[in-house]
């Protein structure tokens, strides 16, 4: 596929599929999955991107995070030269839009805010963290390796390729293959979340960010289980609240201010 | 009383509320966004036959309250929580006074808590002692998030919260519901975290930590907390009415409830009016984990653990007897009220009869 400087290349397919990288942090769910991307235009180098999240009253730090994750991606292709973005019908949408789009920060854009928004992306990063490890070790476990085993992996022992990552095993001297998917999901959050440059070299962690004891690793696990529960519990909220919102004798209440 | 498949369940809802949130009473645009808050959470999760208008959801008063728990004989007995917000609500969302109406009216059927508000300093406590003397406290509410002037929400591990909990330990009130749930629009999320319930419940050894909507979206953080804190307990509003369109994942919800926190430690709640347990209670006890859920929590939803959960454990809680109620309330003003005498007869009369 051609792309140019002049950006008159870039197709929809490609700035959905570059969407697709931009979580719901506290779903840990792709938007594109999630639905809420509403409309993508694009005019030239130009890429205007409409969302709407599932309540008026989403999570202001959340919307930040996604807005300015998806005018990322998006200004990351090649060939676009300005992303923008339209966060429709959420309380703070005005604030939200022209403070992404003039490139403000968060404080800027909510003065009255507690805090920035990093620390909240740190929290929710971890969380993400934690529930891709349950998919990690999960798909471990059922390729045969035990839990003194998987607690003992390290970054260099695990090597990604097309479909298949290879896990080394005993200093080298024996591999197993298992589907990449969920050990480059980890590897990401593990990478965000500063886990692959830090004093340990083991992989995986408890939720503290500790190497894990064989001892402990069954509660790890249970651990693990349950961040992943809890994401996609909420995820069912989002997505009743979201329902709820679009049914179409619904009035559009949560927007009403008198 | 309820049946579930010839047994009886004696249905304790653990949290009730009477509210007011008419535009007469809404003084503050926070009142009006968060009555709407509510509305779409009810909306979201209430089978479409069975869901008010904004109207009737603003304010619906005592009568309509006392047919949708008793009328058809869903619950047995409620526990009232009160939430003020009184910087939105001229009179308060939901006040212990408020909820007072139908406590007193019916004092053999409800519980009534109070609450209190450490920025309120030692006028507070004085209202926390008032609150006592007149309703014999045996738990209260507490609501973090609840904005008061410049401030948007307090913390229990304070020290300021820790000389309320002290007079709480003092006075008897064994039971502390904070809630910790759902961000209601307009209050702020890291108001409602459950971190700081840890070293309130390590603190105050005497006290039971009833966490409200077992920390939704902080499922993870609530559930560790209380596998290492035994005085700490889950309150299902919020949970429970997703067992009404996403039941798989009520199942695993539940699953992840009893494996860290065990049957004991649960407790039943509707919410009213948020959700109505004239339906709801019907929901939950029809709830069951699937095969994949039990293999992987090793845990079982059947009858006995039901019936804990829907009045058993807060009744322990509350030192409610749950057979002397069931004798007490054979002719009580509610029970003739609603035609309720069958449900409470010791043994019912065979069908032929």
């Amino acid at each position: 596929m051609s792309t140019n400087s002049h950006g008159d290349g870039v197709t929809e397919a490609q700035v959905r599929e570059r969407l697709d990288r931009v979580t719901d942090p506290e779903l840990d769910t792709s938007i594109v999955e999630l639905e809420y991307v509403d409309e993508v235009r694009i005019d030239g180098g130009t890429v205007e991107v409409a969302f709407t999240l599932p309540t008026a009253w989403c999570s202001p730090a959340f919307a930040w995070m996604m807005a300015t994750d998806a005018r990322d991606e998006v200004e990351a292709l090649s060939g676009v030269t300005r992303a923008t973005v339209e966060l429709r019908e959420h309380m703070h949408d005005a604030e939200i839009n022209r403070g992404v789009n003039e490139r403000r920060s968060f404080g800027e854009a909510f003065p009255d805010a507690d805090g920035d928004v990093e620390p909240v992306r740190a929290e929710l990063d971890e969380k993400a963290r934690i529930a891709r490890q349950h998919d990690a070790t999960g798909a471990l476990l059922d390729a045969g390796l035990d839990g003194a085993q998987i607690a003992s992996v390290t970054r260099d022992d695990v090597v990604i390729g097309a479909d298949r990552a290879r896990v080394w095993l005993r200093g080298g001297s024996l591999a197993v293959a298992v589907d990449a998917d969920p050990l480059e999901r980890y590897l990401d959050k593990a990478r965000a979340t500063g886990l692959l440059d830090d004093d340990h070299p083991e992989l995986f962690r408890t939720p503290e960010g500790e190497p894990i004891t064989p001892a402990a690793f069954e509660t790890v696990r249970h651990r693990t289980r349950l961040a992943g529960v809890n994401m996609s519990g909420q995820g069912s909220v989002c997505d009743a609240l979201h329902e709820s919102r679009r049914a179409e004798d619904r009035p559009p209440l949560s927007m009403r201010s008198d | 009383m309820y049946r579930y498949e010839g047994e009886d369940v004696f249905v304790i809802d653990s949290h009730l509320h009477m509210w007011d949130a008419t535009e007469e009473n809404i003084i503050h645009e926070g009142g009006e966004q968060f009555i709407q808050c509510f509305y779409d959470y009810h909306t979201a999760f209430t089978p479409e036959e069975e869901q008010w208008s904004l109207e009737e959801y603003r304010k619906y008063g005592a009568d309509r309250m006392m047919q949708d728990l008793f009328g058809s004989a869903a619950v047995d007995m409620g526990i009232f929580q009160p939430t003020y917000l009184t910087d939105f609500y001229d009179e308060g969302f939901n006040t212990a006074e408020q909820n007072a109406e139908l406590a007193e009216a019916y004092p053999e059927r409800f519980v009534l808590n109070g609450t209190f508000d450490p920025r309120d300093g030692e006028e507070g406590l004085q209202y926390l002692e008032e609150l006592n003397d007149k309703y014999d406290l045996q738990g209260v509410k507490l609501y973090t998030a609840e904005w008061r002037g410049e401030s948007k929400g307090w913390r229990l591990d304070s020290e300021e919260s820790f000389r309320f909990l002290e007079k709480c330990a003092e006075l008897g009130i064994r039971n502390i519901h904070p809630h910790k749930g759902p961000t209601i629009r307009p209050l702020n999320r890291d108001a409602f975290d459950v971190a700081d319930v840890d070293d309130a419940a390590t603190s105050f050894p005497e006290l039971n930590f009833v966490v409200e909507h077992v920390g939704l979206p902080r499922l993870d953080d609530f559930c560790w907390i209380a596998a290492q804190e035994p005085n700490v307990y889950g309150g299902l509003a919020v949970a429970a009415p997703m067992a009404v369109h996403r039941p798989r994942k009520f199942g695993e919800i539940m699953g992840e409830l009893l494996f860290w926190l065990g049957e004991d430690r649960l407790l039943f709640g509707s919410d009213y009016a948020l959700w109505n347990p004239d339906w709801l209670v019907d929901v939950v006890m029809n709830a069951e984990l699937t095969d994949e859920q039990r293999d992987e929590y090793g845990v079982e939803l059947d009858l006995e653990t039901k019936k804990k959960i829907m009045g058993e454990n807060a009744a322990e809680l509350y030192d409610i007897d749950i057979e002397e109620k069931k004798r007490e309330f054979q002719s009580d003003a509610v029970t003739e009220e609603f035609g309720l005498g069958d449900h409470y007869e010791s043994s019912p009369a065979p069908a032929d009869d």
